[in-house]
């Protein structure tokens, strides 16, 4: 099973990727546009708000994969010092500690969404439903959660670690 | 107990769960959610506000930046930017004492132009000058320490992630922080060189020298590095000059970068791939943490302990260099457990009025940008200060027939170096002023 969330994760965080280096490009051509705006060319418009839509939805799909990649900041001083058991025991309260706040984010951004879709709010420019940029996020917050249980899982001995992961494996850098 | 104590107490439990190794964002939500909700006493109000916090937080066109600069880090490394960077300096002063140890220094710095993290220029850097330092003959020790040390230079030079971080927490004009950032970080690099002369006379054995270099070697390979200075000061003076917005930057900047690297060869699929998860982890780190710190800060601010605190300081009537002295020492022990933005997200809020309210003599916008640079110095010694430096273990892991007890003995004059470059700074707030005042 971890093997499949793997793949999904880095699927996951591979789109966001993808997706930061669309919105690169757009700057990009916006900003020669904008400059040689004497020559009839013009900045792209609303492309303010793609960037805050897209960074936004990108950052949502980074998540799982830096969480499986132990790429959370922590400090370590003590915890070289603990226990096995003792460390394992703080891994498992670290994942369900990650799980139960990325639940509650998860619950109150569907609830933003819920929101913005009946208030009919739009992107000042390009006029753009609130919602669609929610929905996207929604997509990479379930995401994290399916990843967090997994690992919960795994730590537990419930589920297999798979390929690429480790059930000893860092949780920090 | 009322919400000062309250929040007072809050600082104990969250260093007790960052301590043992609860990740830091994460500790950060979860106090300032308990914090909230005790001040409250409802959870009416938190579960309102979480509606928007998360999105409103990953979806921030200010913060959007600080994705593209980590892209644009990504794909330097790619580019065989940091080889060019490197052979540049070696070519002139790598036949003198101490010359390769320098121009390692002085590439770190040219990287640091285009890269703003300090682990990632110590690990570019590592990778391209740890095997030239020791064809010329130097000591493990002294390799790994200065590149420890110059990596440093990625986030004192411009661009750089956590003055993004210290300018949205203070409201502060990037621009203007970046700019201010440029004459320390070469101070630091000139530090560092000077380190490597005082070493090579004294311990003259550990460094060897290569033979001299051609002119017309030396020529071309510093022809090479113009597209470092192309994107810099296409990046850098776009955001100065006001052509561009930092996150506009930003993305400049990482299309500069992707097109070298493509031009290098240094892009393919794979490669590609690698830069985008790396971009994805350390963007996914630094947003767990800004978005833990804003919830957490979020609490402070109800708790009213910020401003309460910046009176009560200001009315004990001791000397702001006295408060400004200690809070600069707590940074550089905190630094040494925990990484740069971490720390400014989770003691700016706080410390930033008690500075604010403090006479320095300076305008307050003044004020701000100066105790930036000052934080921004000190957090970074943090990283190479022995023995749980972040840059000495990443070097020090690149090289691995070098003990760590080497390092750390060597890198002891470049931590005295960034300290004396702290108290000039904190004596003469104009060394990092007066290019702001033109």
């Amino acid at each position: 099973m971890m093997t499949l969330i793997n793949r999904m994760a880095r699927w996951g965080a591979l789109s966001g990727g993808f997706l930061l280096t669309l919105l690169t490009l757009l700057v990009v051509v916006s900003v020669i546009g904008r400059s040689f705006s004497g020559m009839g060319l013009g900045p792209v418009p609303g492309d303010y708000e793609l960037v805050e839509m897209g960074v936004g939805v990108a950052i949502f799909f980074f998540m799982p994969w830096c969480y499986l990649q132990g790429g959370h900041a922590t400090v370590d001083l003590l915890y070289s010092h603990m226990s096995a058991g003792m460390q394992r025991f703080i891994r498992l309260l670290s994942d369900v500690l990650m799980l139960a706040v990325w639940l509650l984010l998860t619950w109150r951004l569907w609830a933003g969404l819920v929101d913005k879709y009946t208030n009919h709010e739009t992107t000042f420019i390009l006029q753009m439903p609130l919602w669609w940029g929610f929905a996207l996020c929604m997509v990479g917050a379930v995401l994290g959660c399916i990843t967090y249980l997994a690992h919960i899982l795994m730590q537990l001995g419930l589920a297999k670690p798979g390929e690429g992961l480790t059930v000893s494996g860092p949780i920090g850098h | 107990m009322n919400t000062i104590e309250l929040a007072l107490w809050s600082f104990p439990i969250l260093l007790l769960m960052i301590f043992v190794r609860i990740p830091i964002g994460l500790s950060m939500m979860l106090c300032g959610l308990g914090g909230a909700y005790l001040i409250f006493g409802d959870i009416t109000p938190i579960i309102n506000q979480l509606k928007q916090v998360t999105h409103s937080t990953f979806s921030s066109y200010s913060l959007s930046v600080i994705p593209l600069f980590l892209l644009m880090g990504q794909f330097a490394a790619l580019g065989g930017l940091s080889k060019a960077l490197f052979k540049a300096a070696e070519v002139w002063i790598g036949h003198r004492k101490g010359g390769v140890a320098m121009a390692a220094v002085g590439a770190c710095a040219g990287f640091g132009a285009i890269c703003g993290s300090s682990l990632a220029t110590a690990a570019t850097m590592g990778q391209v000058a740890l095997p030239e330092l020791k064809r010329a003959g130097y000591a493990g020790g002294i390799s790994t320490a200065c590149l420890a040390a110059g990596g440093t230079l990625g986030i004192l030079i411009p661009p750089s992630v956590v003055l993004v971080i210290y300018a949205i927490l203070t409201e502060q004009n990037i621009a203007k922080l970046f700019l201010a950032a440029f004459i320390p970080g070469i101070l630091a690099a000139v530090g560092y060189v000077i380190v490597i002369a005082i070493y090579a006379r004294l311990r003259p054995q550990e460094m060897g020298t290569l033979p001299p270099a051609p002119m017309k070697e030396r020529l071309q390979a510093t022809w090479r590095v113009w597209p470092v200075v192309l994107i810099f000061l296409l990046v850098v003076g776009g955001i100065y000059g006001g052509i561009f917005t930092p996150t506009e930057g930003a993305a400049v900047g990482a299309f500069g970068t992707g097109i070298a690297a493509w031009l290098n060869g240094g892009l393919n699929r794979k490669t590609l791939s690698s830069a985008l998860l790396g971009t994805a982890v350390a963007s996914a780190m630094i947003f767990m943490i800004v978005l833990g710190a804003g919830v957490y800060n979020t609490f402070l601010a109800l708790s009213q302990l910020p401003q309460e605190a910046a009176t009560a300081v200001a009315s004990w009537g001791v000397s702001p260099l006295l408060v400004l002295t200690a809070i600069l020492v707590l940074y550089v022990i905190l630094g040494c457990f925990m990484d740069s933005l971490s720390m400014i997200l989770l003691t700016i809020p706080v410390f930033f009025p008690i500075v604010s309210a403090l006479d320095f003599g300076l305008p307050p916008d003044e004020l701000a940008i100066w105790f930036g640079i000052l934080v921004l110095i000190v957090v970074e010694v943090g990283l190479i200060t022995p023995p749980v430096g972040m840059n000495l273990f990443v070097i020090n892991s690149l090289s691995r027939d070098t003990p760590i007890t080497q390092t750390y003995r060597a890198v002891m004059p470049f931590v005295l170096s960034d300290l004396v470059r702290t108290a000039l700074l904190v004596a003469f707030p104009s060394i990092t002023l007066f290019v702001l005042r033109f």
